[in-house]
C-alpha cells in the first residue's frame, strides 16, 4: 500500500505511541524507522553475555497495579500494559558530593523521603511536608488547567491555587530561596536537576516540583527487560492493530501540496507514500531544516526554532563487570555522584570535556539481581554535557577522547564509594554526544530535546502547543514536544500529537 | 507561602500570566535564519558510521596456500564500474538520483584495528554478505585504501578469489565489532593467538601500534602446517623493513606443527609456550578456528589464566549437522513485499535468503551484532545457545538474528530490507 491515512517519523516512544493511539481509532498508519530497531533511545544491547540497558535510569509514573500512575493508565489505553513486566525500585537515590560532603540513601515515598530528611537538618521533615504541600497544590493546579482544556476560570485559580500561580514565573533557584529552606534541604532536593538537565537558575520551578514530587510520592520501575522490552510491546501492538512498520526506511522528505499541506513522505531510495497527516517523532531541527524544502517552511517556524536551546548531549559508560555488586560492595541502584551540590556551578563545568562533575550511575543488579549471569554486574554511568563541546572532536582522536572521559568517570566512581571496579572490567561500550547522534539523528547529539528554559518550560510550551504549529497535517511529538524530555513525557507527547492528530481528521472530514 | 519577587500586590500572579506574551515576543525577535541541523559530532557520527558505501576492487595478491589479500578503494561517484551480477538490487540501488551519494570522499572510515567490514554484492543468482576483518591501519584507510584478507572456504571467498576481477562493484559496510584493544577493559600487553586467516585483525593491530593510532604492546602467537601456509610476512611488522617493530612492543612468534625450520617454533600452542609471552599485564585475544579456541582456551586454563581477560573472535556460524535434512516453506515480508522460498533445516535462515537471491541485511553472521535482527510472525526454529546473542525481550517476543537461526518447521519472517 502506498497511502496510509497517517505516516509516523521515527519509531522513538512518541512515534510508538503516536501509532497506536492512531491505529486505535481505526485509521490506517505506517511507521518508518531509519534505524534496524524500534525504540529510538529505548533500546538495549547485547556485549559478550551481558545486555545493556542504553538510556533508562528508572520510569516515573507507573505506579503500582493498585495505585497506577499516569503513565500506567496511559500504557493501559493503548494497550500495551499487559506486554511489560516492571520492577519496583526500593529506594530513590545514593546522593553523593564532594563539596558538601553528603553521602547518604534516600527512599521512596512521601513519609519516609520527608523524616529521612531529618538526617540533614532538625526541621528537614517538617520543611520537606510543606514543599509536598506546595507540589501537591501544583499537581491539582495542573490538573484543573487541563480538564478546562487550557481555560481556567481566573477566579477558581485565585482561591483554590494561589501559590501555582505565585510561582509559576519562578526558577527552582528563585522559588528555593524565596521558600528560605536550609542549604541541606534544598541541596537534596535539587538531587534530580540532571534528570531535567538545565541549571537551577533557568529551570522551571513549576517543572521540577511536578516531576520529582511524582518520583518521590509514586516511586519509580524499571521494566524487568530493559527499555527493549517496552518497545517491543508497542511494536507488537501496532501490529496487532493492523498498524506497519517498516526499518531501514529513513524519511528524507516531508511533502506538501500547492496549498502548504501536508501529502506524503519520500523514503531514502526514492519511494514516495501518500499521507495528509505527519506525526514526526524527532527534532524540529531536522524536521524544518532538513525534512522539508524550504519554502514550504514558514517563518515563524524558523524562528520558533532558533529561539530554542538545544539540550544535554549525552555520554555513558556501560560496564559489564566479572565479580558481583555484593562481591564488590555496591548495594543501591542509584547513584548520584556530584562534585558540589550546585547545579549551576556543575552545569557550567559540563560545558567542556574533561570535567565529569556529575554522573548518574546505576548498578542494574541491584534492581534486578537476575538481569546478568551469576558472579557478574551490570554498571552503567551517565553524564551530559551542556555545550557542542563534542563537535570539535576529530576523527582521529575520537577513540582516545572518549575513552578518557569514561576513564575520568569511572575513577570518581570508585573514589566517591569506595569501591574498585576498574580490574574487573570484562566488558565496556561507550555511547557519546556522536554515538546519540547517530542512532538517533539529534543535531550535537541532544538526548534531552530543547531545554527547559525559563521561557521554554513545560507550562509555556503547554499553553501555546497549538500555536506552535506552522504546517496543515504535520505535527511534532516526542521528546522535544510540549512535555520535553523523558520517557513518560515523550510517549504522552506523541499521543497527544495523535490526537490533536485524529481531531484534525475529524475537521477535515466535516 | 513566601513567593514575592516585589512589594506590589499581585506582581508575581502577572508576572506567571505574563509568561507566554513574553515567550511570544521572544520567538518574534528570533531571525529566522536558516537553521542548522549538522554539527561536528553530526558529521563525524557520520563519517565514522556511514553505514553501506560503495566500493570496486583494486587488486588482489595470493598471500599463502589458501589466502588471497583484496584491496578495495572507495568507488568513484558515477563510475561505471562493473557491478558483479544482476536482477534483484538493494533498494534503491539502481536509482540514479542516488549516483554517487555512497561515495566516501575518496577515504573509508577510520576504525578501531582489528574491527571487521562487510561485503555484500551479487554472486550468480545470489546476492551474499561476508565479514572480513580489515589488514590496513586505521590511517591506511583514511588514505582510501582497505585490504582484507580473503581464505578459500565457500562460496563468496571462491567468488572473490576466481569470479571477481579487478573492477567489481561491492557494498562496504561500516567497519564494526568490538574486537578491539581496549584501553580500559583490555590490559596494555595483548597476547594475539591466531590460526589462518584469523591474523587479519592482529595486522592491523600492529600497523596501528606502528603508526601511532594504538598504543599497547602486541605479542603475535600464529600457528601454521607450514611455512607455506603464513599469509603474511612477519618481517614487515619486526624486521627492519618495519623500523622500530620490537621497540613498539610488537613480537611474533610462529609455530610450525608439520614443518621444522629455522626462527619458527615446532609444535602446538601450548601452555609451556604461552606462559613465556604472559606478563601480569596481559590480555589474551584470540582469532581462528573454533579448534583452536577450544585447545587454546585448554592451555589458558590450565595457567588459571583470568577467563574475562580472554577475547575471541566470533566466527561464522555456519551448516549444521541435522539426522535428516527437511526443507521447509520459508514465507518473508519485507515492507509491503511477501517472497516465499525453501530453506532447509541444516542452513541458516540468512543461507537461504542468500540462495534465494535477496538482498537481506546481514553483518557479522556469527549471531552477535542484531544488524539483521528480525521478527517471526509464525514458525519453529533452533537457535544454538552458544550463538544466541538476543536480547531477553527479542526472546519475549520472538524475534530472532537470521544469520544465527535454523528452521525446524515452516516459517513467516519479516525482515528489515536492504537499503544502503
Amino acid at each position: 500500500m502506498d497511502k496510509y491515512d497517517v505516516i509516523v517519523i521515527g519509531a522513538g516512544n512518541g512515534g510508538l505511541g503516536a501509532a497506536c493511539r492512531i491505529l486505535n481509532e481505526g485509521k490506517t498508519c505506517l511507521v518508518c524507522e531509519k534505524h534496524n530497531i524500534p525504540g529510538g533511545f529505548a533500546t538495549s544491547f547485547v556485549r559478550g553475555r551481558f545486555e545493556f540497558e542504553a538510556s533508562l535510569h528508572e520510569f516515573n509514573g507507573i505506579g503500582t497495579p493498585e495505585e497506577p500512575g499516569s503513565t500506567r493508565i496511559l500504557f493501559e489505553e493503548l494497550g500495551v500494559a499487559d506486554k511489560i513486566e516492571w520492577i519496583q525500585l526500593k529506594d530513590a537515590y545514593h546522593l553523593i558530593s564532594e563539596a558538601e560532603g553528603y553521602d547518604f540513601v534516600m527512599p521512596f515515598g512521601r513519609e519516609a523521603f520527608a523524616r529521612a530528611n531529618n538526617q540533614l537538618h532538625p526541621d528537614g521533615e517538617k520543611y520537606v511536608n510543606e514543599f509536598f504541600d506546595l507540589c501537591q497544590q501544583i499537581r491539582d493546579a495542573m490538573a484543573y488547567i487541563g480538564e478546562t482544556k487550557g481555560r481556567p476560570d481566573p477566579a477558581v485559580m485565585m482561591e483554590k491555587y494561589p501559590d501555582y500561580l505565585a510561582c509559576g514565573s519562578y526558577s527552582v533557584n528563585e522559588a528555593f530561596e524565596a521558600l528560605g529552606y536550609p542549604k541541606e534541604i534544598v541541596d537534596n532536593l535539587n538531587t534530580y536537576w540532571c534528570y531535567l538537565g538545565a541549571d537551577g537558575n533557568n529551570l522551571s520551578f513549576l517543572h521540577y516540583a511536578n516531576m520529582i514530587y511524582s518520583y518521590f510520592t509514586k516511586g519509580a520501575t524499571i521494566p524487568k527487560y530493559r527499555s527493549h522490552e517496552l518497545s517491543l510491546a508497542f511494536e507488537e501492538r501496532i501490529h496487532e492493530l493492523g498498524g506497519d512498520i517498516w526499518f531501514n526506511s529513513e524519511v528524507v522528505k516531508i511533502l506538501t501540496d500547492e496549498e502548504g499541506h501536508v501529502c506524503g513522505v519520500r523514503l531514502k531510495e526514492g519511494r514516495e507514500i501518500e499521507s495528509r497527516h505527519v506525526i514526526a517523532n524527532c527534532s524540529p531541527h531536522v524536521v524544518y531544516g532538513k525534512l522539508m524544502d524550504s519554502d514550504a517552511v514558514p517563518e515563524r517556524a524558523l524562528k520558533l526554532t532558533n529561539f530554542r536551546k538545544l539540550a544535554g548531549r549525552g555520554f555513558t559508560v556501560f560496564l559489564g563487570i566479572s565479580k558481583s555488586a555484593e562481591e564488590l560492595g555496591l548495594k543501591d541502584h542509584n547513584y548520584f555522584i556530584y562534585d558540589t551540590a550546585d547545579s549551576v556551578k556543575q552545569y557550567e563545568s559540563m560545558k567542556t570535556i574533561g570535567n565529569t562533575a556529575a554522573q548518574a550511575t546505576v548498578c542494574l543488579n541491584n534492581a534486578d539481581p537476575d538481569c546478568s549471569p551469576e558472579g557478574t554486574c551490570i554498571i552503567y554511568m551517565t553524564t551530559l554535557f551542556t555545550d557542542d563541546a563534542w563537535s570539535s572532536v576529530g576523527k582521529e582522536d575520537y577513540f582516545k577522547t572518549k575513552n578518557k572521559v569514561a576513564a575520568d568517570m569511572i575513577a570518581r566512581f570508585e573514589k566517591a564509594t569506595g569501591v574498585s571496579i576498574h580490574d574487573h572490567i570484562e566488558e565496556i561500550a561507550i555511547a557519546t554526544p556522536e554515538t546519540y547522534a547517530r542512532y538517533c539523528g539529534h543535531p550535537q547529539g541532544t538526548v534531552y530535546g530543547y531545554e527547559s528554559q525559563y521561557y521554554d518550560g513545560l507550562m509555556n510550551r503547554i499553553q501555546m502547543v497549538e500555536e506552535d504549529r506552522f504546517v496543515p497535517g504535520l505535527r511534532i511529538g516526542g521528546g522535544y514536544g510540549e512535555r520535553l524530555l523523558g520517557f513518560p513525557s515523550s510517549y504522552k507527547s506523541g499521543v497527544n500529537e495523535a490526537r490533536r492528530t485524529l481531531r484534525d481528521m475529524e475537521k477535515e472530514g466535516r | 507561602m513566601a513567593f514575592k519577587r516585589s512589594n506590589v500586590p499581585g506582581e508575581d500572579i502577572k508576572l506567571a500570566m505574563g509568561m507566554t506574551a513574553e515567550r511570544r515576543r521572544l520567538i518574534d525577535e528570533t531571525p529566522a535564519a536558516p537553521l542548522v541541523y549538522e554539527y561536528g559530532v553530526n558529521r563525524l557520527a557520520k563519517a565514522l558510521h556511514p553505514g553501506f558505501v560503495k566500493a570496486v576492487i583494486a587488486e588482489k595478491t595470493p598471500c599463502s596456500a589458501d589466502c588471497v589479500k583484496i584491496g578495495l578503494v572507495p568507488a568513484a561517484s558515477g563510475s561505471g564500474a562493473k557491478t558483479a551480477g544482476g536482477g534483484i538490487e538493494p533498494a534503491g540501488g539502481g536509482d540514479p538520483a542516488r549516483e554517487g551519494e555512497s561515495a566516501c570522499g575518496g577515504e573509508f572510515p577510520y576504525f578501531r584495528a582489528g574491527q571487521f567490514i562487510t561485503l555484500s554484492c551479487r554472486a550468480g543468482e545470489s546476492f551474499l554478505s561476508r565479514p572480513y576483518s580489515i589488514i590496513s591501519s586505521p590511517k591506511e584507510a583514511l588514505a582510501g585504501s582497505l585490504e582484507i584478507m580473503v581464505q578459500r572456504k565457500g562460496i563468496f571467498s571462491t567468488f572473490l578469489i576466481d569470479e571477481a576481477p579487478a573492477g567489481t562493484e561491492l557494498w562496504v559496510g561500516e567497519p564494526s565489532g568490538d574486537f578491539h584493544h581496549d584501553s580500559i577493559r583490555d590490559r596494555n600487553h595483548i597476547l594475539a593467538i591466531a590460526g589462518g586467516s584469523g591474523v587479519t585483525p592482529f595486522l592491523s593491530m600492529m600497523k596501528a601500534i606502528r603508526e601511532g593510532s594504538e598504543d599497547f604492546r602486541l605479542t603475535l602467537v600464529y600457528g601454521a602446517r607450514t611455512k607455506a601456509h603464513i599469509p603474511f610476512d612477519p618481517e614487515d611488522f619486526i624486521g627492519e623493513a618495519a623500523g622500530k617493530g620490537a621497540e613498539k612492543g610488537v613480537n611474533i612468534v610462529v609455530v610450525l606443527s608439520e614443518e621444522e625450520a629455522e626462527g619458527f617454533r615446532h609444535g602446538f600452542i601450548t601452555a609451556d609456550l604461552l606462559k613465556e609471552y604472559i606478563d601480569d599485564d596481559t590480555s589474551v585475544f584470540m582469532c581462528g578456528p573454533d579448534a583452536m579456541y577450544r585447545f587454546v582456551q585448554d592451555e589458558l586454563n590450565s595457567l588459571g589464566f583470568d577467563s574475562s581477560k580472554i577475547r575471541q573472535e566470533r566466527n561464522s556460524v555456519g551448516d549444521r549437522k541435522v539426522s535428516e535434512i527437511k526443507l521447509y516453506k520459508l514465507t518473508v515480508h519485507i515492507r509491503d513485499v511477501v517472497y516465499e522460498l525453501e530453506a532447509s533445516n541444516n542452513e541458516t535462515l540468512i543461507t537461504a535468503l542468500e540462495r534465494a537471491g535477496i538482498p537481506a541485511v546481514v553483518r557479522c553472521r556469527n549471531g552477535s551484532c542484531g544488524f539483521c535482527h528480525s521478527r517471526v510472525v509464525d514458525g519453529e526454529y533452533f537457535i544454538d545457545s552458544k550463538d544466541d546473542f538476543r536480547r531477553a525481550a527479542d526472546k519475549k517476543f520472538n524475534y530472532i538474528h537470521p544469520c544465527s537461526t535454523y528452521p525446524e518447521s515452516d516459517m513467516e519472517i519479516d525482515i528489515p530490507i536492504m537499503n544502503p
